[in-house]
């Protein structure tokens, strides 16, 4: 009689399909399509930290900057002439958001964010999953990050808190950017 | 997604890689202190980090795990004798004390000092709040002893189990921090399990179905916050912890116990998935300790006189397509441990990440990956002591809370988030 010595006669379909053996036979091809990474910064910090992103090479994401800030109280305001790309060209805030599957905020404790709800509202109109990621130092109080937080929290609805700015490049990387 | 390299990286931790050696800069969970009952009792096999020890308790009750083998002729001291202050190897008696040393060669004369040249590799191996921790690094660096408040408390608040996982460390750990996952596939036992019923903040799980996450470093690792709404402008709130390299601790429920886990590889296919409960503040009950023995809540129950779960593999987790068509669980896999390590085993035994495609709320994932790898550079390149070895990293808590909309948790609820001893943990 034949007795398996170290383990059930026959594998079930669970044990073998999980085995390194037949992970060999994984399909070899590609499972996703590119996505429209918009990535905006919302200070001149951020800005600053985008400009460097942007040499890399990525997937296909658009770095962007709004880092003008919102219009104060009163003055005029043009939609379509508020967004810009890193090239200092003016872009299209609907234009842009209308053809993004994912927009992500770069924002700096402390700085002036008013541009998030201007972007968080066109994407929520849009219906557009929306980032925020808030880079804070060691030295940053616990009340200004407080005030930047409460600035993105109703426009993102998955905001990061980062010590580092490499974490961004990781992050875009992740998220095949 | 991950490049090749990184997640090589992450996921090897035998002897001289970079992610062995992150792991060996921590206290490990090895065994559970009942695998050793008393002096002189059988030694038991252990294989951790790629590495195959032996460990048993000498006559003295001192703690040893060692090089499984002898260095006379490579015979596995699982067969040895645990007698008079050491293991002896049954085939020529060479003998060995609980640090490795070899104490005894019967067919050398005393004299010549022989055994004094054999040494087996050891580790440190000592017992705190019912397991046996190892410290597998350099010893000059041999970090202070662990003070995770599960292993703290007194023996009637805590229970802790482990289970064999078929996988590698990093893909169950990274379950445990993905916080998206529960509200599926777990969605049948918030209600149902003796461990987790009952609670108000239960409720608010099943309500909102479209949480919204907060990802926030911490000085050991991160803290992730999933908000959902509560009534009249308030969000419900709970908050993971993960530790570094490998600890987790779940939001809890109600007055139920804090639970959480420790994924600590033993090779790079498969893992120990060490699981907690405890109190801060009472004794578990006689029914909250029998519903964790019959592998309620984060427990298993086990193939007879293993580790190994009941429902695992080999059986097709005894999967029940009827209680998934009817809802009774979500994957017909029965049991929150199970329905979390079928699914990650599911992967293979290393998952290829190049192939995933990852979503904004994967951000915790994303963000403890990247911490381990830089974590994993800088001790590589300066030799710096990783997050989560300092003592202060490890008082830490899970918490759940309601707070007013406008109150960020980490502000609300930062006292809530640090163990403190005899103080009861913020929970709905």
């Amino acid at each position: 009689m034949n007795v398996c010595l170290w383990g059930p006669a026959v594998q079930s379909e669970s044990a073998r399909a999980a085995s390194r053996a037949e992970a060999r036979f994984r399909i070899d091809a590609p499972n996703s399509r590119r996505r429209a990474v918009k990535v905006i910064a919302l200070d001149s910090q951020s800005e600053r930290i985008v400009e460097r992103l942007a040499q890399s090479s990525w997937a296909g994401a658009v770095f962007l900057t709004a880092a003008g800030g919102a219009p104060a109280r009163g003055e005029r305001f043009s939609i379509s002439g508020w967004l810009a790309d890193l090239a200092g060209h003016t872009k299209n805030l609907v234009g842009e958001i209308d053809s993004a599957d994912h927009v992500v905020m770069i924002a700096t404790a402390g700085e002036k964010l008013e541009a998030a709800s201007i972007i968080g509202e066109a994407c929520s109109l849009k219906q557009v999953m929306t980032t925020a990621l808030v880079l804070s130092q060691a030295s940053t109080g616990d009340a200004v990050l407080s005030q930047s937080l409460a600035q993105l929290r109703p426009w993102a609805l998955m905001l990061v808190i980062a010590s580092a700015e490499d974490y961004i490049a990781d992050m875009l990387a992740a998220l095949r950017a | 997604m991950l490049k090749k390299d990184q997640n090589d990286l992450l996921t090897q931790t035998g002897p001289a890689t970079p992610g062995g050696r992150l792991f060996r800069s921590y206290w490990l969970p090895a065994l559970l202190a009942e695998e050793l009952p008393a002096n002189d009792c059988p030694p038991v096999r252990v294989k951790i980090l790629s590495e195959r020890l032996i460990a048993f308790r000498d006559s003295a009750g001192r703690l040893g795990l060692m090089d499984e083998f002898c260095a006379h002729r490579g015979v596995s001291l699982w067969f040895g004798r645990n007698e008079e202050g050491g293991l002896r190897c049954p085939y020529h008696g060479w003998k060995y004390d609980h640090t490795g040393q070899c104490i005894e060669v019967p067919s050398e004369p005393v004299e010549s000092g022989f055994c004094g040249k054999i040494k087996l590799k050891s580790y440190p191996l000592i017992e705190r709040g019912g397991v046996l921790w190892t410290y597998m690094g350099p010893p000059e660096k041999q970090p202070p002893l662990p003070e995770w408040e599960f292993a703290t408390v007194p023996a009637a608040q805590s229970f802790m189990s482990k289970r064999i996982q078929e996988c590698n460390w990093l893909q169950a750990m990274e379950g445990g921090i993905d916080s998206s996952h529960v509200s599926f596939l777990h969605r049948g036992e918030l209600n149902t399990d003796p461990l987790f019923r009952g609670a108000r903040g239960n409720q608010y799980n099943m309500r909102d179905a479209r949480p919204v996450f907060e990802v926030v470093e911490s000085a050991g690792g991160l803290n992730i916050g999933v908000r959902r709404n509560a009534e009249d402008g308030h969000y419900y709130w709970r908050i993971t912890q993960w530790v570094m390299p490998s600890f987790t601790m779940i939001p809890p429920r109600g007055d139920h116990a804090i639970h959480g886990h420790f994924w600590i590889p033993i090779d790079d296919e498969t893992c120990w998935t060490w699981s907690y409960d405890y109190h801060p503040t009472r004794a578990l009950s006689a029914e909250e300790r029998a519903a964790m023995r019959a592998g309620k809540g984060v427990h298993v129950t086990y193939v007879p006189g293993t580790f190994r779960p009941l429902a695992n593999k080999d059986n097709d987790y005894l999967i029940d397509r009827a209680a998934q068509k009817a809802g009774r669980t979500y994957s017909g896999v029965g049991g929150i441990a199970m329905q979390d390590a079928s699914l990650q085993e599911s992967m293979g035994p290393v998952v290829d990440r190049t192939k995933e495609n990852l979503v904004s709320t994967d951000n915790g994932i994303i963000m403890a990956r990247h911490r381990l790898l830089r974590a994993t550079k800088a001790l590589m390149e300066k030799d710096a002591t990783p997050p989560g070895v300092d003592l202060a990293h490890q008082r830490v808590r899970s918490a759940a809370v309601v707070l007013p909309a406008d109150q960020p948790f980490m502000e609300a609820a930062k006292d809530a988030m640090i163990a403190r001893e005899g103080t009861a943990h913020a929970s709905v």
